[in-house]
């Protein structure tokens, strides 16, 4: 909403006062300001000029050339094209180096051989309006060569206020509501405002008006003869231009005046369009359209509130009127409507047919019923002001079953300043409530305040709302600060948090992965790519792009999503991420999802052209980051390998693990390469072909699982014996399988057996495999010899042929 | 056969001229070990005249000593020569780049949260949880922001159903009613977490973003203790004294509300920042309103509180100057990687 300095000013005294100031004050005491422009800046770089002649150019049928007085030595020849030029008038004179507002600058030039130095403007290329048929002949008194902004006492600034910061304040809405404040904040009166709706002699019966509808508790009617609709005077276009609202003719520029004066919104019918037999307020009949003024044709709802007459629409209550109705140029005769709709309906019709106007944007908030006859009598007294002959012809019809909100709310000064936590004295309290327009009665400890009627109907309606108004014009910046004092007792941690901050720090320093936070959104083509477009998911009714309405089941795959991109950058791209996923089918009692706290980990490089060896085997080297994760956390959970016949028989694995590898790492989650279907999908192939492991944990899970036990046992008193065994087994057969054939070997004595290196080829018996460890014995009270490594070895050999392999070396 | 002496002098020559221990070694094979010259010398010993014998065993227990002693020495030699090679500084390039390990790095989100959590913690503020997925009531209703207000066009909101009796929520605010049902006053508690608002997105704004909610509620706390507050978080934010103001904000669970605005820490007199106006517009906070108490049950005649909403989102920008918000949530290792 933009204010107008000068419209500020026909309200309260604002002398000595700057715009700027004022910008600064009302940021700090009442509503946020956007902006502080000067209102068509050129109007102080053109100057007043007086035409002294005017000849036509005696080589064009349109041009003039002119001789104007711009208060210099000498009159000026300047060629003019507008139709209306003529000598004697005062107009506005752009001289040569002037910038107007299209960014023409004016030099001197020559015109079909005719000197002209400089260019006398219309309203437009002022910037004031759209009028361009002819050039801007300036009303009153000549000030020849002074800047026109100043003849004209035009100068001005807009200030921006930014709407939703007087969403609360239906008082906010017109330019007295903010001079209200201002009166309050500098300690000046308000000026007074008339008003009251003229008497008017021999008036007519009033305009018959029934309402129909709740939805309406206040409507005026009055008849209004004798208007000639036309230009409106230049005071009132240069207010409404002021604050962006574009001239129209007299009567739309009045109406819109009143409602940027009072926040009042008013409509003028053309009397010729309505039906003698008056207005009916009522709901829409379900199917009934009308046509907008925009020229919009609109279908209502039996819940939008029409203005009827005659049986037909001719306004949509408190939006906007119909286009069947409206004033022509020709109008003379009017009916006059102010009326109060209750603002959840506006709200309600305006948000479903996507038409938002000043006139809802003010019904919404809550407006007053006492405004109705204010505006009626405003509007009544400034259209005769211009135009005397305008009078009401009609009795008035005011209706509805409205009462005054007007209010007394009790108010504690000592809780004032309890809440405020500032020493305010009685005296200033009441100061600042009675400069707001708030009476006071005073008692010992609770005051009773009289709260108007257009603060009353929901911003000042309890006792903390007194206190607001007392704390902003007091400013809260003159609140000296106090630090928070309380009892010192230990907090308890957040296990949860102190878990995801453990496992994130040993993530991104020790395994040196990435941690990224996706949307909690996942789009149907990630979806699909992933398979599980058949999947149940919460979702939203209005996503913000088609096909973003599901939200994540998983995080893991939305980590996945950025692969493609990722991939094309990075060779190597290891990221986690802790998230939410949001599960359907398990709600509470209100009906919210459960929300499940994951850890994602998602580990990519290319693909390699050959076999990599063991050693370098991705999901190994994820199980690594993954186990090392678990011990830091002291968390005794491993993973489990699962069996293709597990896989088979149904396990319920991720949708994006390859079912060939996965492993399970106990009630907490999975572990396993990603589907090589999935990557094709994910485009990764061609240039971007990947090996990808992914883990998929549930930190819950984690929180329950069994703890690490940190245990002592005696160092060994004699020193082990190390032997490397390297044995060919067949390849069903697993390193598992091996490791227990070893320690059955050992008879006890195997303290480690650590795997170090697998191998598949040529110097083997297909459908073989070599597994090689080193072996420790370590014996209870003795040394061991190499007797005891000879008999090991023995017994190892013969457990290898029970496994259908062979002990390969010694 | 040569006199023991002539061999000392020979060999001795030979020892100090060897430029490797396998010529060093040669020389030992050759003279003291097994069949080799000091043996020899030895050997002959018993073949002499009797009154020679004494002198001449003597003169060759004497070359293998010496022997054994200049090859000692040597051997030093050249394992000194070794080291000193090892430490001249011939064909070092001290400006070869460092061989780093891959770094992995934290979320800035989660690093300023994790700031923030330690600093409010530390203040005796416990850190909480609410769930994303949000009912009207939390979110709204029992905000003081019934159907119908106004004050829902603030906050486009994303429903789970026509009627939205489901939405995401659209701030963290939702759960400072959960917090206030589930506790007992006085209470101070911090809630970081992610939000939703349907908004077309660009590089200011964004539909999913994080937040940080604070509340405390305890008795006679006022509008002084909940500048004091925010300027004790702004100074963990930016590591030093940042000046403050407040101006009224509307926002229906606070009464009086507020709106935050810090000076501007980039400029002094204007910049892009702070949009030429020198002050930065942080957060909206405000005095909670006693609807929103009673609505949790708690007496606002006894207790009374703040609550404020930090953007987490906006002030990681605002740290690390970055000029667009979907970076955040994004997932480009480029900028991830930026954090480590």
């Amino acid at each position: 909403m933009h204010l107008s300095y000068r419209w500020l000013a026909r309200h309260v005294d604002l002398s000595g006062i700057t715009p700027q100031q004022v910008a600064a004050d009302l940021t700090l005491s009442t509503a946020e300001v956007e902006g502080l422009t000067r209102f068509a800046p050129c109007l102080s770089d053109v100057t007043v000029g007086l035409v002294k002649t005017r000849i036509k150019h005696p080589d064009s049928d349109h041009l003039s050339v002119c001789t104007v007085d711009v208060g210099q030595s000498e009159p000026l020849q300047i060629v003019c094209g507008a139709p209306n030029v003529a000598a004697g008038q005062l107009v506005a004179v752009a001289l040569s180096g002037t910038e107007l507002p299209g960014g023409l600058k004016l030099k001197k030039t020559k015109i079909r051989g005719q000197e002209s130095n400089g260019m006398i403007c219309s309203e437009r290329e002022l910037g004031l309006g759209e009028e361009h048929s002819g050039i801007w002949v300036l009303p009153g008194a000549p000030h020849v060569g002074r800047p026109v902004a100043e003849a004209l006492a035009l100068e001005d600034w807009v200030i921006e206020i930014d709407n939703k910061s007087v969403t609360h304040r239906p008082d906010l809405w017109g330019h007295r509501g903010f001079a209200r404040e201002l009166a309050a904040i500098y300690g000046r009166a308000l000026k007074p405002l008339d008003v009251s709706l003229p008497q008017a002699p021999n008036a007519s019966a009033a305009i018959a008006v029934r309402i129909e509808s709740a939805a309406c508790p206040r409507y005026l009617a009055v008849a209004i003869e004798g208007v000639q609709n036309g230009r409106s005077p230049d005071w009132l276009r240069h207010l409404l231009l002021a604050v962006g609202q574009r001239p129209i003719d007299l009567l739309v520029d009045l109406s819109n005046f009143v409602m940027l004066d009072l926040g009042q919104p008013n409509h003028l019918f053309d009397r010729r369009r309505l039906s003698p037999a008056g207005i009916l307020v009522r709901g829409a009949n379900s199917g009934e359209r009308m046509t907008t003024l925009d020229g919009v044709e609109r279908a209502l709802e039996p819940s939008d509130l029409l203005i009827t007459s005659g049986g037909s629409a001719v306004a949509l209550a408190g939006v906007m009127g119909g286009e069947s109705s409206k004033v022509e140029p020709d109008t003379s005769a009017l009916v006059l409507e102010v009326a109060c709709f209750q603002p959840a309906g506006i709200r309600r019709t305006s948000s479903r047919l996507g038409l938002r106007s000043d006139s809802s944007a003010r019904f919404e908030k809550h407006l007053s019923p006492t405004l109705v006859a204010e505006a009626a009598g405003h509007l009544v007294r400034t259209l005769q002001s211009i135009q005397p002959d305008a009078r009401i012809t009609s009795q008035v019809s005011d209706v509805g079953a409205w009462m005054d909100p007007a209010l007394r709310v009790n108010l504690r000064p000592a809780r004032v300043r309890a809440v405020l936590g500032a020493a305010l004295p009685d005296s200033e309290i009441r100061s600042i409530l009675e400069r707001l327009g708030l009476a006071v009665e005073a008692a010992e400890n609770s005051w009773s305040v009289a709260i108007p009627s257009i603060r009353a109907t929901k911003d000042l309606t309890a006792e903390h709302d007194l206190i607001e108004e007392v704390g902003r014009i007091h400013r809260y910046g003159n609140i000296a600060e106090r630090v928070l004092v309380g009892e010192l007792t230990p907090l308890p941690r957040d296990p949860r948090q102190d878990l995801v901050r453990r496992a994130e720090d040993r993530l991104a320093g020790g395994a040196r992965f990435h941690q990224t936070i996706s949307y909690s959104f996942i789009g149907d083509e990630l979806l699909d790519q992933l398979g599980l477009a058949g999947a149940e998911h919460v979702s939203v009714v209005n996503p913000v792009a088609d096909g973003f309405s599901s939200m994540r089941r998983s995080v893991l795959p939305s980590v996945l999503g950025t692969l493609h991109g990722n991939r094309r950058h990075r060779a190597d791209v290891r990221m986690f991420e802790f998230g939410k996923g949001y599960l359907p089918e398990e709600r509470n009692s209100s009906g919210e999802p459960r929300e499940v706290h994951e850890l994602a980990l998602v580990w990519a490089r290319p693909k390699a052209a050959t076999e990599r060896p063991w050693s370098a085997d991705l999901l190994l080297h994820m199980q690594g980051v993954v186990e090392d994760l678990f011990v830091h956390l002291g968390l005794d959970v491993g993973a489990e390998s699962l069996g293709a016949a597990a896989v088979e028989a149904g396990a319920k694995i991720p949708s994006w693990a390859n079912p060939g590898r996965v492993k399970r790492l106990g009630k907490a989650g999975w572990i396993a390469q990603v589907d090589p279907r999935v990557l094709r999908r994910l485009g990764l192939s061609g240039e971007l072909a990947s090996e990808v492991v992914g883990a998929e944990i549930n930190v819950d899970a984690l929180l329950a699982a069994p703890r690490r036990k940190l245990g002592y046992t005696p160092t060994p008193r004699f020193p082990g014996s190390k032997i490397d065994v390297a044995l060919a087994l067949p390849t069903e057969i697993s390193a598992a399988q091996g490791v227990a054939a070893i320690e059955r070997a050992g008879k006890g004595q195997v303290a480690q057996a650590e795997l170090f290196d697998v191998y598949q080829g040529p110097n083997l018996t297909s459908g073989r495999k070599s597994l090689a460890w080193h072996v420790l014995l370590q014996a209870e009270g003795r040394t061991l010899d190499e007797e005891d490594g000879q008999k090991f070895l023995k017994r190892l050999r013969r457990e290898a042929e029970l496994l259908g392999g062979e002990l390969r070396s010694e | 056969m040569e006199s023991a002496n002539t061999l000392t002098s020979t060999v001795k020559a030979r020892i100090e001229a060897a430029g490797s221990d396998t010529e060093l070694r040669a020389i030992e094979r050759e003279y003291l070990e097994k069949g080799g010259v000091v043996a020899g010398l030895l050997a002959a010993v018993p073949s002499l005249p009797g009154p020679e014998r004494p002198a001449a065993g003597r003169a060759a227990n004497q070359l293998k000593l010496e022997i054994a002693a200049a090859l000692g020495a040597a051997r030093e030699r050249l394992a000194s020569a070794d080291l000193d090679q090892e430490r001249s500084s011939a064909g070092f390039d001290a400006s070869l780049p460092a061989q780093h390990s891959p770094r992995g790095s934290l979320h800035p989100i989660v690093q300023l949260t994790r700031e923030l959590s330690d600093l409010f913690h530390s203040m005796g503020f416990l850190v909480l949880d609410g769930p994303e997925v949000e009912t009207d009531e939390h979110n709204f209703e029992a905000l003081n922001i019934p159907r119908d207000h106004p004050a829902r066009d603030m906050q486009d909101t994303f429903r789970c159903d026509p009627e939205g009796k489901l939405v995401l929520r659209t701030h963290t605010s939702a759960v400072q009613v959960r917090a206030m049902r589930q506790l007992k006053p006085p209470m101070r508690a911090i809630v970081p977490g992610k939000v939703f608002r349907q908004e077309t997105t660009d590089a200011s704004h964004e539909h999913t973003f994080h937040q940080m909610e604070g509340i405390v509620i305890d008795k006679d706390i006022t509008v002084a203790h909940l500048i004091s507050t925010m300027k004790v978080l702004l100074r963990g934010v930016f590591g030093r004294e940042i000046e403050v103001r407040l101006r009224p904000g509307y926002f229906p669970f606070v009464e009086p509300g507020f709106e935050l605005d810090a000076r501007c820490p980039f400029c002094k007199s204007g910049c892009s920042v702070c949009k030429q106006s020198t002050w930065i517009e942080l957060l909206p906070c405000g005095m909670i309103h006693p609807n929103v108490l009673r609505s949790s049950g708690i007496d606002p005649e006894t207790w009374g509180g703040f609550a404020f909403g930090l953007g987490l989102s906006r002030l990681v920008m605002l740290r690390f100057q970055i000029d667009d918000v979907r970076h955040l949530l994004g997932g480009d290792l480029r900028f991830l990687e930026q954090f480590s």
